[in-house]
């Protein structure tokens, strides 16, 4: 008898158990809710509110790679600030950010290395949401080989699309370079870095790129960064970011004669200087404060990161712009 | 019937069991249920996915850009341009899991016949934990292992202009080691299941004793080693991980082990890593692989039920 009755209660203790840890979490989240409420009606200042220290909760984002490593760093600085909640940052390329903040539904913020695409916005419309641009800083696209290439040093933009397209072998670009075959690496079809490329070189048709042999396609840039210093004969393009990241072993190339540094950029000498944004709705800001925060902050000391992140500065006007759209989001007076 | 009923009673035994039989036991009832639904379970979660794979796959083929016969006879894949063609996916899957099968192959059955036949039994009992915990890492691990050492070892063998970076050799060899125990394992459990009495009445005959293991044990344990090979083959189409990160991230068609490639598994790793929207015909297209991929494991698995049954000797 004594048997019999051992397995039911065995049974019983161990489903109590996972109901007792499951219902103990929800405790445990609960206690910042109270403190994010006290000083903001302690304090007459209405920007209180949206202080890191008196924030707290989850903030959602996913997008582009390019804008990932600033979106880390501004992240870092607001935990140290004393953010007291969860930021996830999802690095899954630009279009899959959009899929994910506008079909889903399912992240507050998207980062994106291109503007929002008119389809995107539909998509976003039609689950109730309204995005809002935020311009955070300037992106030059680098065109990239590795260190031990020796004679790829400035090309034209006609000779990227060949290289990206259907030559060969580098003799094909120009005859007085080796004839061994280029390889390269892209980032993925969905990423914003892609589009960007395609849309300036190959004017919005993904055919030639994606035709061309030896192509590697990856979402992820340090495993383009991997494969181009893997061979003398590779080439990839990425986010500046990544270029300066692993400076000592890559080459960047000049384009029409132009080197992608922080005065070719900002005056959009270089031609694959491009903008980084984040997006997110009103509606978000409003029921997550959190992620008005967030954004605030992310806007306001941006600039004292991003070059050391291996990008350029926005403008003034787009920054203050960006600032001001804040403001009429979140429904204060700047 | 009165009769009868003392008859019964007379024997004592009928009267007990009648007794038994009214008592309810809650415990066994709900154990029995317990374990019903955990046959069930896993029976209807491969029902799910293959409803799920074909739906998705019958989205796929019933596109108008998409024609089956190119899928299977195409040598470029680039969804998003409509260039369906396995193929490329295909070849790379196959090369890096023969790769695998040349290093797994001899080097398992080699290590199950040491440790079955010559090894002392305190040997055995150390070395075979030690290959289970090979088998046991994580194959992402297994990935970096193959990128960060067996990458750069077969460089500097074969020359960097030779090798590149990302490869099928790399891939396909760790795979092998991956492989390995799996099949050492399984056979060395079949060749441990000849029994004895086989072992001692060739011994009888004479046979020495590299003829009684290659002569008599490994053919009367040869269900059981096919058996191992193929379960082994079908993990190595599987795996995904070490080729998602050693191989390369773009279709390729080509035979040379030494050039990057992408394999079906590595493609929809690269590509259901968010990189693709839900209603897009890329995305569709995974779910095309998985079902190939699908019917190539089971199409294994039957094959190898067979050879079981078929070669099987059955010992009294």
């Amino acid at each position: 008898m004594r048997k019999h009755l051992f397995v039911p209660l065995f049974a019983i203790l161990i489903t109590s158990l996972v109901l007792a840890a499951c219902s103990a979490s929800p405790v445990a989240t609960e206690e910042p809710v109270v403190m994010t409420e006290q000083p903001t009606e302690a304090l007459p200042d209405p920007l209180a509110g949206y202080l890191p220290e008196n924030t707290s909760g989850e903030i959602i984002t996913a997008g582009s790679s390019t804008v990932f490593p600033l979106s880390e760093r501004m992240m870092q600085r607001f935990e140290e600030e004393g953010f007291t909640g969860a930021i996830t940052i999802d690095s899954i390329g630009s279009g899959a950010g959009f899929e994910r903040f506008c079909v889903n539904g399912e992240t507050d913020i998207a980062n994106a290395s291109r503007a929002i695409k008119d389809s995107e916005v539909e998509s976003c419309q039609s689950i109730g949401r309204e995005p809002i641009e935020f311009r955070v800083g300037t992106d030059a696209l680098a065109i990239v080989v590795s260190r031990a290439n020796d004679f790829a040093t400035d090309v034209t933009r006609l000779e990227l699309a060949a290289i990206f397209s259907t030559a060969e072998t580098w003799s094909d670009v120009r005859p007085e370079w080796p004839a061994e075959p280029i390889l390269r690496f892209i980032p993925g079809t969905d990423s914003g870095t892609f589009d960007y490329f395609v849309e300036e070189i190959f004017d919005e048709d993904e055919a030639p790129i994606l035709s061309a042999s030896n192509l590697q396609l990856s979402e992820d840039d340090n495993v383009l960064v991997q494969g181009v210093l893997g061979s003398p004969y590779a080439i990839g393009f990425f986010g500046f970011a990544y270029y300066q990241e692993n400076a000592g072993a890559l080459n960047v190339l000049a384009i029409d004669g132009v080197a992608p540094t922080a005065e070719t950029a900002e005056s959009g000498e270089y031609p694959l200087a491009r903008p980084l944004f984040i997006y997110s709705t009103a509606q978000i800001m409003q029921e997550k404060p959190q992620v008005a925060a967030f954004i605030y902050f992310y806007l306001t000391n941006v600039n004292y990161e991003i070059v050391d992140v291996g990008y350029f500065p926005a403008s003034q006007e787009a920054l203050e712009a960006a600032v001001d759209a804040w403001y009429a989001a979140v429904g204060l007076q700047p | 019937m009165p009769g009868k009923k003392e008859a019964a009673q007379g024997t004592g035994y009928p009267v007990r069991k009648e007794g038994l039989r009214k008592r309810r036991r809650v415990g066994e009832t709900i154990i029995q249920s317990l374990l019903f639904f955990a046959g069930f379970f896993s029976i209807f979660t491969t029902l799910g996915i293959v409803y799920e794979l074909g739906k998705e796959a019958l989205l796929f083929f019933r596109t108008p850009e998409v024609d089956p016969w190119e899928f299977l006879t195409g040598t470029s894949w680039q969804p998003h341009i409509n260039e369906f063609g396995i193929l490329p996916l295909a070849t790379s899957t196959f090369i890096t899991s023969l790769i695998a099968m040349t290093i797994a192959i001899p080097l398992g059955m080699a290590a199950a016949i040491y440790l079955s036949e010559y090894a002392s039994h305190k040997v055995r009992r150390t070395l075979k934990p030690i290959l289970e915990i090979l088998a046991g890492l994580p194959t992402i691990v297994y990935g970096y292992f193959a990128l960060m050492f067996v990458t750069p070892l077969l460089r500097s063998l074969f020359g960097n202009d030779v090798v590149q970076i990302y490869n099928m050799a790399s891939g396909g060899l760790v795979m092998g080691i991956l492989i390995l125990p799996l099949i050492a394992s399984m056979s060395e459990d079949a060749l441990n299941a000849v029994p004895r009495a086989l072992r001692e009445a060739a011994y009888g005959l004479g046979a020495t004793k590299l003829e009684v293991v290659l002569k008599v044990v490994v053919p009367a344990a040869l269900s059981g080693i096919a058996a191992a090979i193929i379960v082994g083959i079908s993990r190595a189409i599987g795996e995904t991980m070490i080729v998602a990160v050693s191989v390369g991230a773009g279709p390729n068609f080509t035979f040379n082990p030494f050039q990057s490639a992408e394999t079906m598994t590595g493609h929809i790793v690269r590509i259901s890593g968010g990189d693709l929207s839900y209603d897009s015909i890329d995305y569709n297209s995974i779910f095309a692989i998985g079902l190939l991929l699908f019917f190539i494991t089971l199409t294994l698995n039957i094959v190898s039920q067979r050879i079981v049954r078929r070669f099987r000797e059955v010992y009294e």
